[in-house]
């Protein structure tokens, strides 16, 4: 299969679910620096899957190919009915419209409140009254547990609230697909665990959505995943459940859960 | 010492000319390879700056038109350079009538002193300066916010929400600078002879005819035109220079700072040296 097809046309051999978000063959070089070699992925929809890997083996590489930020050298990508690789650049900034994103360090607007970093994308692409962006914002503001942070700006926000904001901006336009690029690395693990149940509680409050989720938080990883993926130099090493992932007794898996310097990996 | 070498002397010699030889090849090679890549580099850059350059003002007939954004820009590099701006140009036209009163009162000429800073100011001294004072002013501001965006990812986030980094944070500030620097300038011209004629008639003791006689004769449309389209010019440097430098930035806030400076610094250079060319060039 190639060119054409859809992602649902994939089944998951984990989860047992259809295809959302579909990696087939890709390769992706900066130079002479081969990042992603040969990766094939099937992300479930409607489920968490969460990637994990070492710093540098193209974790974050990978979600830039679906956001269309970055192409492809080589394979295919689908989400959901749409192959990535031949579309034109206007194209892949539609597709973006079906995504949110959760950025490392939440990369919200500095020159606005959180109010208005919430509002930014109902105001760029979609007209709505401004009472109805109003409660749009407030809903998810109470959600994420931020109702009267509104006028803060975010130099006045802590880490962890800075990526609540984050999450609330990236759910804002009821998006299909929702990706956090390591939503937990620098908060402490408090913050940590209710970063984690934020996440595992607005996939239960949106039962239509995807998640793909990179982390180095094994806890969490353990905790939230409906599916495992780890990446070994730009390809899947392994996929699994939580479950299997506990009871595995593959060395690179056991090295990567007890986070420990003995096995395959070296520093 | 001419005929006791020893064997591995004899070796050695040619071995160590040609040594030599080669090392020299490399170096010129070397030296040639660097100033071609520097130049690469350099043609490389400008065609970015360029790029970044035409897309913004391509957009701004492309919609939205963000007319909010551009307005904050105005008012950011307009409005806000105002101080500097009066200032700067109340001091220029009083020290510049000052210096050619002098001059020109030794040969009994003083009454050319209103023509004099009249023509040097729409011509030159005002678009220039105008320049120079707002790239330092809020082309640095421009490089450093945009730079910071780049290194907190906010570029990536609006690219995230598909929204045009280059209609969104590039187009209003480039249409801004655009806008913003002939006003500037006509306001740059405007009271800076009106610092002169302060110092020449009150200050100097020239008379009020001997002061704007040569001034209104002197003084044509086309110098105050060829002034604002110089200014023109270099808005679009200045915010060309500006926004490129701020949008690529890389390397975290040490990035940041080199992009402010460059901007600076390269924006400053470009308009110095298209002033001299827009000066040549037209009559
Ligand atoms: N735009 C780019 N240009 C050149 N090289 C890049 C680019 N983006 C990523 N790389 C390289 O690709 C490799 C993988 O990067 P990536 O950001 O995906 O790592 P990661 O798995 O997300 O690591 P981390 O856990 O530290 O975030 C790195 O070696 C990086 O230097
Ligand atoms: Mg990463």
């Amino acid at each position: 299969m190639s060119g054409s097809g859809s992602a649902s046309d994939f089944v998951d051999p984990v989860t047992g679910q259809p295809g959302a978000i579909v990696y087939q063959g890709v390769h992706k070089a900066f130079g002479d620096h081969h990042v992603l070699r040969g990766l094939d992925l099937v992300v479930p929809a409607e489920r968490i899957t969460v990637v994990i890997g070492r710093s540098g083996t193209g974790k974050s590489v990978t979600i830039k190919h679906i956001m269309g930020l970055l192409r492809p050298d080589a394979g295919h990508i689908w989400v959901g009915d749409d192959e990535l690789t031949t579309m034109s650049d206007r194209e892949l900034r539609h597709i973006r419209l079906r995504f949110g994103m959760v950025f490392q360090h939440a990369a919200l607007f500095d020159s606005m409140d959180v109010f208005e970093n919430v509002a930014f994308p109902l105001r760029q692409h979609e007209r709505l009254r401004e009472a109805e962006v109003r409660a749009k914002v407030g809903a998810l503001l109470d959600a994420v547990g931020l109702r009267g942070a509104e006028r803060k700006i975010p130099s006045e926000l802590s880490g962890g609230m800075r990526k609540r904001v984050g999450l609330a901006r990236a759910l804002v336009r009821d998006p299909a697909y929702l990706l956090y690029d390591e939503p937990t690395t620098g908060l402490d693990p408090i913050l940590t665990a209710a970063m984690d149940k934020l996440i595992a509680d607005t996939q239960r409050a949106h039962p239509g959505l995807t998640s793909l989720v990179i982390s180095h938080d094994m806890h969490a990883v353990l905790s939230i995943a409906d599916k495992i993926v780890m990446l070994v130099d730009g390809r899947v090493a392994h996929e699994g459940t939580p479950d299997w992932f506990r009871q595995s007794d593959d060395a690179l898996v056991r090295q990567f859960l007890s986070g420990s310097l003995d096995g395959p990996m070296k520093v | 010492m001419n005929s006791a070498s020893t064997p591995a002397e004899d070796l050695g010699g040619p071995r160590r000319r040609r040594g030599l030889l080669v090392r020299l090849l490399e170096g010129v090679g070397a030296a040639v390879l660097g100033v071609f890549r520097a130049w690469m580099g350099v043609i490389e850059e400008v065609g970015r700056a360029a790029w970044i350059g035409f897309w913004g003002l391509a957009n701004a007939v492309i919609p939205p038109v963000r007319l909010r954004l551009i307005a904050q820009q105005i008012e950011f590099i307009g409005v806000q350079s105002l101080p500097i701006i009066l200032l700067a140009s109340i001091f220029t036209g009083a020290v510049f009538s000052l210096q050619s009163y002098r001059a020109f009162v030794t040969f009994g000429a003083q009454a050319m002193v209103g023509g004099t800073v009249g023509v040097a100011l729409t011509r030159e001294l005002g678009p220039t300066l105008t320049g120079l004072l707002v790239s330092g002013r809020a082309g640095s501001a421009i490089a450093a916010e945009l730079g910071s965006m780049r290194v907190t990812e906010q570029i990536d986030a609006l690219e995230a929400m598909a929204v045009d980094p280059v209609s969104y944070l590039v187009k209003p500030r480039l249409v801004a600078a655009i806008v913003a620097m002939p006003m500037l300038t006509a306001i740059f011209d405007f009271v800076g002879i009106a610092g002169s004629y302060v110092v020449s008639v009150h200050v100097l003791g020239l008379t009020e005819p001997e002061f704007m006689v040569r001034l209104a004769d002197w003084v044509d449309w086309e110098d105050i035109w060829t002034g604002l389209f110089k200014a023109f010019v270099f808005g679009l440097i200045m915010g060309t220079v500006a926004c490129y430098k701020g949008f690529y930035t890389r390397g975290g806030a040490k990035g940041v700072g080199i992009a402010t400076t460059t901007a600076v610094v390269v924006s400053s250079v470009a308009i110095l040296v298209a002033n001299f060319f827009i000066a040549w060039a037209l009559p």
